[in-house]
């Protein structure tokens, strides 16, 4: 049986060249999309890892806080406590480093305990004939720089890099490298004591990474140190660490992983539109097999034979396809495709068998299921009637199903209500589905409707288009569903960018009320501006006012990601962008605004009580709001900075916004700052400024999702000029017998045009309407669980009515070329269409 | 051996037509039978029934001693695969297999071994004077020949039953009584039955037997006995 | 017993690249000058001021069993010079180093471990007022009457009682114990030799009650080894009479002596220090490290001021090379001392500055 199969069936995809290289394509982009995605991410991820496991090192347990640290008094106990083996404190800072524009991680630690704990971030003095200089790694001007640090910045052993310190610029020597850190990672390691000394942090460690003494349970000694730690320090394992870095991208990966899937549905559509319309037109041929004696369940099997090698090559194709856009991608956009959240690291690209093999798969899968319907059709086929010519019109008689449309609909609906799945907005992608499959029920009544219209129309032509339309809807189908797919997606993708950046701008706008920032740290945190600096601030000429940003971050729990603290003045929420109601708090409680994402995260609302560990201490906070932020997707709460100082004593700010006095310029404020501050030591901004550099940075993001878009057009145009180019060749005769009753070759063009333009509209149409609802699910539940945002719904009516008159148009083109190349023989013979 | 017997057969549900009725017929091997009769009087229909193509009302068809009706789609398969042969007025030869594969198709669908399957399909080529276009194409045939080719085709497995559908209605006469000739000579040579269904007067006459179908069912033509 | 210390804990500290902070940094080390009278307990504890310091315990014990072996526990100071100004708890200003082996002919060759730390209450630290030395559960200290050293390696373990059966004997001039021809190049230096040993050895995981006797080095001082000195070679020894022997060399690059010194402390408690002259320590049988290639002199001829002494060793492999860790390599063994074929003491023998030069 296996050369019937072979020579039989899949014999007849070489016969259809252009139908299964384009069917075959499609599946290729889709899965090249789906793994580029996975292979990115993965090797973003791993590295990313590997990174953490590296600053982890041997350690069994990570005691962290806040961004800017707690108490290093609690190391000592820590490191005697009997659980303890070896014990290993670490000031992490990001550190600016003026003369690159660039910021650079370094850790401060103590390298006799490091060796213990984590050898990888040993420094080694290399710097030679320096006798009398040893104890180098203790020393407080000593910065030792990995290979990959030293490379990037062209800095050699013996060199000196100025970095910012405070509102300062010191000179560090580099003394040697960190020979452990893995190749492609720029970091610096100086000693624990000159790193607080230099940077202002005298007091304070950001973590102690302990290793346990051998045959403990790691989580009963986790339990028992944690036990004794003061609020806002919590004892974590270095995977759930991991994890808990990695799940922040998670939501993102997964919604490109989607839409990479949705790319693949669009190819396995194609291949539905491709293999329906090649077993309408051999039906004959089978009904002879089957004469011959060829069961149905051999026939039924060389069909879906038939998907499945197309799904197969294109599988295969897809994967080397997708390592190649993971290549161009890694080094055009990064290893998070732009989106920031793996910045300053270089993976390294490898070949991954498992998700290889798994997009190979679903791209077999895709193929199979595309080939599903057409095999069942042809399982259900009565030889005997097949024999005869004519029959395979009787394929076509789809019938529509509104039923089953509008019990999609509803289930779409339905899965809306329901909550995430471990972060992983499962329902919503779900819901998406489900209208994706019940615009495509639609599309026979909509395509007799759009019929019936052009039959008011009392010629000829479109009296044919008509009849055509109406007897045969699943022509309509076929043409239509890969045009309603793609147009639904991209369209979808559409609105909901459209409306996040419109969204995000006008955020920016409520976020920066104030006319000029000086930022000391915009990403480090090795500068900040002391009470002193930030008073001769304020007292330039020219300045009304000075709002003082402090920023630090707040570990809630051992579970999530510490939220982001932001203290500034808030004038009782009224400089934030709250959402929703807002109650101002009882007099002597001190208010909290939290975002979206915290709301959602912590389950805090309005009027709740909120307890915040705040310079070692619980102190009790009234939710007085909640306000919307993108950027800050592990949560955020803002406080009164008043607030903040009188709780932490701490009077130092990473960034001020200075309003100007009327009639002041931008430009002499900025120069007076910078004479204060010094010309290296911060980064004076306007926010019009920040607001541009913002869109930039949301605009590459979503570069991969326009890329997506284009790729989901390109496949819906390509399975509306397959079908249309397989149906004209199929009705040949058709239209052969027009000619014969005197219709001229153009007038059959036009014919062709017109069915061509009414299904691609009733397509686009649909396609519309289901993207946009598709895009209301995008932003009210995937966004929302993913990101835990909001944002508000903007339709560019405008682009969208382009974009669908040009699919229509270009629909119109493909089927009117097709069916010109059907009329033609030597164009017949040209794409090797039989009979 | 084959026997009908009391095989009826109706069109159609909401308005059925009785097609045949107690319609009995007996081949024997080495025989060849034509079958005549008006258009849409059901000769099609018949073959169909007979290859178990199309379902019947009532009756029994016996090939060699096994009964056919009731039988599942997957047995009668099988037993088209083993037993039957077909030539059809549209001949069916599929374009993408050269002429030596077409002929082949049958032994391929039995699983013959791909030499075995190659030599006897150029052995009945040679049998039906084609040998020469075995790596020909299709399209590179006339109407004639392709039927040849069919001929081949049908009697490659060497069936026990051939059924011919107006075996000759796409042949202009000159050739027509060429190919009949070969098709009978071919099912008397292996030994097999045929059943010839046919409005053409010129070759039912070739057959053994001439039978004339009306809705009562099969009746000896009139004008040969 | 001299520089070999500071040399190891510099080399235990910065991985065998060797060197002391830059002269520019360098605070003002208290200098090392005749005349200073040593008081106890007080003079026990730690000196933070002068560079290095360390406290230095080597012994004999005997297993219940009757297995003899060796041990070693070592506690180094340093004053780096860094981090003075620092008001960070972790600033370097003092470190504390530990070393710790043992010598069981049964393995053949030395156990031993390491611990180091920047001095960090409750880490690490040296106690001023009486020996009190510590890096988490490792310690050395005084207490009322004697000494107590725990030790926790993991593949050894002890925890020992020393008790004294004399006062401290003090080396050189009345504790001023010269290094070099330069009076500069000198420590405060004594030893307190036959402590009576108590307790208990964990090796190969089986804990054992042990006896024996050892002796205690404790030295400080703020300058480094001498110009063109490559190693020394030191012996402390308990006579079996109940008296004591301390004796060193400087060796320079040729292999040469550059200076000696000694102690000699009779049974009925005479101490005399002996000259550079009265005291040669000559090589005799060698033993080439197979993990090193150094080669060692592990029999010697001693005279002391006309006295001819031969040394041997409890067993020849007793190299300590930790240069997968902190890259020191020398020889510190066990040691019997003969004298006309008739063993008259045992204690300890101590080689550096064989492998490579001491790098300072």
């Amino acid at each position: 049986m296996s050369r019937v199969l072979g020579r039989i069936f899949i014999a007849s995809l070489a016969r259809r060249r252009l139908a299964t290289a384009l069917s075959l394509f499609a599946i290729a982009l889709g899965v090249a999309l789906g793994l580029a995605v996975q292979i990115i991410h993965a090797a973003a991820l791993d590295e990313f890892g590997r990174g953490m496991r590296l600053l982890a090192g041997e350690a069994d347990l990570q005691v962290a806080g806040s961004r800017e640290g707690f108490d290093d008094a609690l190391y000592g106990p820590l490191a005697m406590r009997e659980e303890v083996a070896d014990a290993s404190p670490v000031v992490e800072l990001e550190v600016r480093l003026p003369s690159h524009g660039r910021s650079l991680p370094l850790f401060g630690i103590d390298a006799l305990r490091a060796a213990h704990v984590h050898p990888a971030l040993m420094p080694q003095a290399t710097e030679p004939g320096r006798e009398g200089a040893a104890l180098a790694w203790l020393q407080p001007d000593a910065l030792f720089l990995s290979p990959a640090a030293q490379a990037e910045l062209g800095v050699a052993v013996g060199d000196r890099l100025d970095v910012v310190a405070a509102a300062r610029v010191v000179s560090l020597h580099v003394a040697g490298g960190v020979p452990g850190a893995r190749q492609g990672r720029a970091l610096a390691v100086m000693d624990i004591a000159a790193a607080q000394q230099l940077f202002g942090r005298v007091g304070r460690i950001t973590r102690i990474d302990l290793s346990l003494k051998e045959g403990l349970d790691v989580a009963a000694a986790r339990d028992a140190l944690a036990a004794g730690l003061p609020p806002g320090v919590e004892v974590l394992t270095p995977s759930a660490a991991e994890e808990l870095a990695a799940g922040l991208s998670r939501a993102y990966r997964v919604n490109l992983t989607m839409l990479a899937t949705i790319a693949l549905v669009t190819g396995g559509f194609l291949v539905f539109s491709t293999q329906f319309l090649a077993v309408a037109r051999r039906r004959q041929e089978f009904a002879f097999l089957r004469a011959l004696g060829l069961d149905r369940g051999s026939l039924m099997r060389g069909l879906l034979v038939e998907g499945a090698v197309v799904g197969l090559a294109g599988g295969l194709l897809g994967i080397v396809l997708g390592h190649g856009i993971a290549v161009v991608a890694f080094a055009v956009a990064g290893g998070d495709l732009g989106a920031g959240y793996f910045s300053a690291l270089s993976p390294a690209l490898r070949f991954d068998p498992v998700a290889s093999g798994a997009y190979l798969l679903l791209g077999v899968l895709a193929g199979l299921a595309g080939a599903w319907q057409p095999a069942r059709e042809a399982w259900h086929m009565l030889p005997a009637l097949a024999l005869k010519s004519g029959d395979e019109a009787a394929m076509f008689r789809f019938r529509a199903h509104p039923r089953s449309a509008s019990a999609c609909l509803a289930g779409a609906a339905a899965l809306c209500l329901l909550p995430s799945l471990g972060g992983v907005p499962v329902f919503g992608y779900l819901a998406v589905a489900l209208i994706l499959v019940g615009a495509v029920l639609v599309l026979p009544i909509l395509v007799r409707g759009f019929a019936r219209i052009a039959s008011l129309l009392r010629r000829p032509l479109w009296r044919l288009a008509n009849a055509r339309l109406a007897a045969a809807p699943g022509q309509g189908v076929v043409a239509g569903a890969g045009v309603v797919a793609s147009v639904a997606l991209a369209v979808a993708m559409a609105i909901m960018v459209a409306s996040f950046r419109d969204s995000v701008d006008r955020w920016l706008t409520a976020v920066l009320p104030a006319d000029l920032y000086v930022s000391a740290s915009p990403q480090g945190t090795s500068g900040f501006l002391d009470p002193a600096v930030l008073g001769r601030i304020a007292a330039l000429p020219g300045v009304s006012r000075t709002m003082p940003l402090r920023f630090d971050t707040l570990r809630l729990d051992d579970r999530r990601l510490p939220v982001v603290l932001i203290a500034r003045p808030l004038d009782g929420g009224k400089l934030l962008p709250l959402v929703g109601l807002a109650t101002p708090p009882a007099a002597g409680e001190m208010p909290a605004w939290v975002s979206e994402a915290m709301a959602d995260l912590f389950a805090v609302a309005t009027g709740d009580a909120l307890v915040l560990p705040l310079g070692g201490k619980s102190v009790t906070f009234r939710v007085a709001g909640v306000w919307r932020d993108y950027a800050r997707q592990q949560g955020a709460v803002a406080i009164e900075l008043a607030d903040y100082r009188a709780v932490t004593g701490d009077l130092v700010a990473n960034d001020v916004g200075v309003l100007l006095a009327e009639g002041a310029s931008f430009d002499t404020v900025a120069a007076a700052v910078r004479d204060i501050v010094g010309e290296n030591t911060v980064r004076i901004a306007s926010p019009g400024e920040i607001r541009a550099r913002s869109l930039a940075i949301f605009d590459r993001t979503f570069l991969v999702t326009y890329a997506m878009e284009a790729v989901a057009v390109l496949i819906g145009l390509f399975g509306v000029s397959t079908s249309f180019a397989v149906l004209a060749i199929a009705r040949r005769k058709e239209f052969g017998m027009l000619r014969h009753l005197g219709m001229t070759r153009r007038e059959v063009g036009r014919l062709i045009t017109l069915e061509g333009v009414l299904t691609a509209a009733a397509g686009t149409a649909l396609g519309l309407a289901a993207g946009t609802a598709i895009a209301v699910v995008l932003i009210e539940v995937v966004n929302r669980q993913s990101f835990h945002w909001s944002m508000d719904l903007t339709l560019p009516i405008g682009g969208l009515l382009a974009f669908a008159v040009t699919v229509i148009a270009l629909a119109g083109i493909a089927a009117r070329v097709s069916g010109y190349q059907a009329m033609r023989g030597t164009a017949v013979m040209a794409v090797r269409e039989d009979w | 051996m084959l026997e009908i017997d009391d095989l009826s057969k109706g069109l159609g549900a909401a308005v059925a037509r009785v097609l045949f009725e107690g319609l009995s017929l007996c081949v024997r091997r080495g025989e060849c039978v034509a079958v005549m009769g008006e258009s849409g009087v059901g000769k099609s229909t018949l073959l169909n029934c007979i290859a178990g193509l199309e379902p019947v009302d009532g009756g029994s068809i016996r090939l060699d001693g096994t009964e056919l009706v009731g039988l599942d789609d997957d047995a009668l398969a099988g037993l088209r695969r083993r037993s039957f042969g077909f030539v059809f007025q549209a001949f069916h030869i599929l374009p993408h297999l050269d002429v030596a594969q077409n002929v082949a198709l049958p032994l391929w669908l039995l699983d013959a071994d791909d030499v075995e399957a190659d030599r006897r399909a150029r052995a009945m080529l040679e049998r039906v004077g084609l040998l020469d276009r075995a790596g020909a194409w299709p399209r590179e045939l006339s109407g004639g020949e392709l039927q040849r080719v069919a001929i081949a085709r049908a009697l490659v497995h060497r069936p026990s039953l051939v059924l011919a559908d107006e075996p000759t209605g796409n042949l202009d006469p000159g050739r027509a009584a060429g190919v009949l000739d070969l098709l009978l000579e071919c099912i008397r040579d292996a030994g097999a039955m045929g059943i010839l269904v046919t409005h053409s007067r010129a070759a039912a006459l070739r057959a053994d037997r001439i039978l004339r179908l009306t809705t009562g069912g099969l009746a000896p033509d009139g004008e040969r006995t | 017993m001299d520089w070999r210390c500071f040399a190891h804990a510099l080399a235990f500290a910065v991985c065998g690249v060797l060197a002391v902070p830059a002269a520019d940094a360098a605070p003002d080390y208290p200098p090392v000058l005749p005349g200073a009278t040593l008081r106890f307990p007080a003079d026990g504890g730690a000196h933070p001021d002068y560079r290095t310091e360390w406290w230095y315990v080597t012994g004999w014990i005997t297993d219940d069993r009757g297995v003899e072996r060796g041990f070693q526990v070592t506690f180094f100071r340093v004053r780096t010079g860094i981090g003075e100004d620092n008001p960070s708890r972790f600033a370097p200003r003092q470190l504390v180093l530990a070393h710790a082996a043992i010598a069981d002919p049964a393995v053949g060759r030395l156990l031993h471990a390491e611990r180091s730390e920047r001095e960090l209450e409750p880490l690490a630290g040296a106690e001023t007022g009486a020996t009190g030395v510590w890096i988490r559960d490792w310690q050395l200290a005084w207490g009322q009457d004697h000494y107590r050293s725990r030790v926790d390696a993991g593949s050894f373990a002890f925890d020992l009682r020393f008790d004294p059966s004399g006062p401290p004997v003090l080396n050189g001039d009345k504790g001023f114990s010269q290094k070099a021809p330069d009076p500069k190049h000198a420590s405060h230096y004594y030893s307190r030799p036959q402590l009576v040993v108590s307790g208990s050895l964990r090796v190969d995981g089986n804990t054992v009650p042990v006896k024996g006797r050892a002796w205690l080095d404790h030295e400080w001082s703020s300058e480094l080894l001498p110009e063109g000195a490559r190693g020394w070679d030191w012996i402390g020894i308990n006579l079996h009479d109940g008296g004591s022997l301390m004796a060193f060399r400087m060796r320079d690059e040729r292999g040469g002596s550059m200076w000696s010194a000694g102690t000699l402390r009779a049974a009925g408690g005479a101490v005399r220090a002996l000259q550079r002259e009265q005291v040669a320590l000559t090589p005799q049988r060698r033993w080439r490290s197979p993990r090193t290639g150094a080669e060692y002199a592990v029999e010697w001829v001693i005279d002391i001021d006309g006295r001819r002494l031969e040394l041997r060793p409890l067993m020849d492999d007793q190299e300590l090379d930790s240069r997968r860790s902190t890259g020191a390599v020398y020889w510190e063994g066990a040691v019997r001392l003969f004298e006309s074929g008739r063993e008259i003491g045992r204690g300890y023998l101590e080689m550096t500055g064989y492998a490579e030069r001491l790098r300072m």
